[in-house]
């Protein structure tokens, strides 16, 4: 008993060794300061001078701050309208891939690149160079006699040029998409297909049933990530979230707000008001899962 | 047991803790800015923004310095204009400003109320100011404290590209007589006789000085003495009229261009690709803007509306000023570079005029023989120009005019406002924000 104790003892302390520089890390890069804004959101600090509390200020402050709103309304569109198509052409592509085709490693780290880079300040700036007023887009539009226009310095286009970014970058959940499509039993397929069911209804009563818990796993990710989406948005404005607030996003308000208007007493609690709200959109995503996702245990 | 383990973890954050003190103990002090100058090895570290003609320009004048004294080393930190005050913020924010600091008119009362620019007084030993024009020098005191010193003087004007305007066979206008009318017939005499390959004028209103001209030329300031925004609401919606008249009748480009462009570094310009013929720029960029054109360029006084109160609506701004972060280490070392960029005519012939026309008289009149035509030309509409009182130094808060002025120039462009709802905005939103601060 005693030896067996002695090396547990031991293991532990080698298990501890490994996990202290991730724990430092934890809490000297994350909870230090997630603790921190939590605390400085209740006052008002403009980085140089010491915070000074001011209650509940910044919070009445939110609900009369247009900008925010006009922030929120942005942020809403872009993670409402992005993620359900990347989604859909993560699916469709998986699906296709799923065929069984020559290259398939090719193919699924080709369509997996994006991904990787998708958030980088290197793609968002050939973003801007592919739809600015004389970018690669609009050659291709005058290839058929189609005049462009500043895709991404026009407020009426540029939040759509993100939300095409964002789809883009479907690598990540197709790559899951596919490891949940090789899960589902091909005698399924065929047992439906002796009965007489075509592609589609194969799809709508096999596919998306036994695919829902990956679906449903993807979307959750999907979201809280989209709602965190910070870089595309400020290389591609160069930082402003314009033309004309445009692609302002929430992230990118919270960060001018601390950084540009030293108020970083507010943006700490802009911060917190963004974890509220992708912890509610999460919340709402096990509640409504409750009915479409079906577990097969 | 496993004491042993947690002890040492005790320790090391415990370690973590002392370093962590210890950093925050060198925000608040910084070193003595009267101290002697080090003989051991010293790092400065030291930012500025702008193109690459000045970029070049600096690092020599950097190399020249650390000849002089091999024991000091200075990396120098260069960003465009749009992503430099991000970066600035942020590694003020962090304590790890660096320690000689290129600053604007816009962001000094920001920076030195918060308490992040060494007062230079403390300095005096190191960084002489008895060669700058008192009026000069005063522009870069807050609160009485001299924050800054200014590194030259600037004043808004109008680059014309006379390539383009002969090419078209457009005669250059009469500066001393011209109006904002004029400029829109030449425009688009431009525009059309151009086929719409290069516009007339370069759209501007995104700029603090387009905004601060247009109010003085109606008798008006931006801001009245106690800082609060006293522009009316009548005058800058003129102001916006007149550049939505301009984009709607291909006198600028389309909106989507004009913004594109405005986002974008100098050598990127309407006036540097030589797509526009006429353009507002401060005079001290003729420099950085012929290297980058190519074409003739040459400064012309603003057109005016030809009221009275325009005759004296030119002002001299502070191109900018160096400023030194209050926590640096060695302040004393950085006080005496930045004495060497403004006071030593080795670095005056190096830097010449890019960074206005230099404030410091003996080096002013040392360089002008060695001056090259844009900068000579950039020196001699300074000193043709009739100038009034400064402007107000902008107020502690509104350091963020140029985001507000930028995105309501927007609206208006794209017609999502129109210029009276633009104008009361605007000035409601940046009352606001000198309100908060």
């Amino acid at each position: 008993m005693s030896a067996l104790g002695f090396v547990r003892k031991r293991d532990d302390k080698a298990a501890y060794l490994f996990l202290l520089p991730w724990f430092a890390g934890l809490v000297l890069i994350t909870a230090g300061p997630v603790a921190a804004s939590f605390v400085l959101g209740f006052t008002d600090y403009n980085l140089i001078q010491p915070p000074r509390f001011n209650g509940l200020e910044n919070v009445t402050r939110m609900l009369g701050d247009d900008r925010l709103h006009h922030a929120l309304g942005v942020t809403f569109t872009y993670v409402l309208i992005s993620v359900p198509l990347q989604l859909a052409a993560a699916l469709g592509l998986a699906m296709l891939l799923d065929r069984g085709m020559r290259g398939l490693a090719f193919y699924r780290s080709a369509f997996y690149l994006p991904s990787l880079l998708g958030s980088s300040v290197a793609i968002a700036v050939l973003w801007r160079q592919i739809f600015g007023a004389e970018g690669l887009f609009n050659q291709f539009l005058n290839l058929f006699g189609l005049t462009g226009r500043g895709w991404i310095s026009d407020p009426d286009t540029a939040l759509s040029t993100l939300i095409v970014l964002n789809v883009w970058t479907f690598g990540a959940p197709m790559v899951i998409f596919l490891a949940g499509l090789r899960q589902i039993p091909v005698m399924y397929y065929e047992a439906a297909q002796v009965d007489g069911a075509g592609k589609f209804t194969q799809f709508r009563r096999i596919t998306l049933p036994l695919l829902s818990p990956i679906i449903f796993f993807n979307l959750v990710l999907q979201i809280i990530h989209a709602f965190q989406s910070f870089t595309q948005a400020f290389v591609v404005s160069g930082g402003t979230g314009g033309p004309s607030d445009s692609t302002m996003f929430y992230t990118l308000y919270l960060y001018q707000r601390g950084f540009h208007n030293f108020d970083m007493g507010y943006a700490s609690a802009l911060a917190w008001l963004l974890l509220i709200i992708i912890a509610a959109f999460t919340a709402l995503n096990f509640w409504a899962a409750k009915k479409w996702v079906f577990y097969d245990d | 047991m496993n004491n042993g383990l947690s002890r040492r973890s005790l320790l090391s954050l415990g370690a973590g803790a002392v370093a962590a003190s210890t950093l925050a103990a060198c925000g608040g002090g910084g070193g003595d800015a009267g101290g002697e100058i080090s003989k051991d090895a010293v790092k400065l570290r030291f930012t500025w923004w702008g193109s690459d003609a000045r970029h070049k320009r600096t690092q020599q004048a950097i190399d020249l310095f650390t000849k002089k004294y091999p024991n000091i080393t200075i990396s120098g930190e260069f960003k465009e204009w749009n992503g430099y005050w991000d970066s600035l913020a942020t590694t003020v924010a962090a304590n790890d400003a660096p320690d000689i600091i290129q600053m604007d008119e816009l962001y000094l009362a920001s920076y030195a109320e918060r308490g992040a620019l060494l007062d230079l007084g403390t300095a005096a030993k190191h960084l002489k100011t008895d060669g700058i024009d008192p009026a000069a020098l005063d522009t870069g005191k807050v609160d009485g404290k001299q924050y800054a010193v200014p590194t030259g003087v600037a004043a808004y004007s109008m680059v014309v590209n006379t390539t383009l305007l002969e090419q078209y066979k457009i005669p250059v206008p009469d500066d001393s007589t011209w109006t904002w009318d004029d400029l829109k017939r030449i425009g688009l005499e431009v525009s059309k006789a151009s086929g719409g390959k290069v516009t007339g004028v370069q759209s501007w209103g995104f700029d603090a000085g387009g905004v601060n001209i247009w109010a003085r030329q109606a008798g008006a300031t931006l801001y009245d003495a106690s800082g609060k925004v006293s522009i009316p609401p009548a005058v800058l919606a003129g102001y916006w009229q007149y550049l939505l008249d301009l984009a709607k009748q291909g006198i600028a480009p389309a909106p989507s261009v004009t913004v594109e462009r405005a986002g974008a570094s100098l050598d990127q310009s309407g006036t540097a690709t030589n797509t526009s013929a006429f353009g507002t720029w401060w005079n001290t960029q003729l420099t950085s803007l012929s290297a980058a054109s190519g074409q003739q360029l040459k400064l012309l006084k603003l057109p005016t509306n030809g009221q009275a109160a325009a005759a004296e609506s030119p002002y001299y701004k502070p191109s900018m000023f160096w400023s030194i972060s209050s926590r640096s280490k060695h302040p004393a070392e950085a006080a005496l570079f930045v004495d060497f960029l403004l006071n030593t005519t080795e670095a005056g012939e190096v830097l010449l005029t890019d960074r206005g026309v230099p404030s410091n008289s003996t080096v002013r009149s040392a360089i002008t023989g060695k001056l090259a035509d844009t900068d000579k030309a950039a020196a001699e509409y300074l000193a043709t120009l009739k100038v009034g009182a400064a402007p107000r130094v902008t107020p502690n808060g509104a350091s963020g005019i140029e985001a507000i002025l930028k995105r309501h120039t927007e609206e208006v462009l794209f017609e999502r406002r129109t210029p009276q709802a633009a104008a009361e905005s605007f000035i409601k939103e940046l009352q606001t924000e000198i309100d908060a601060a």
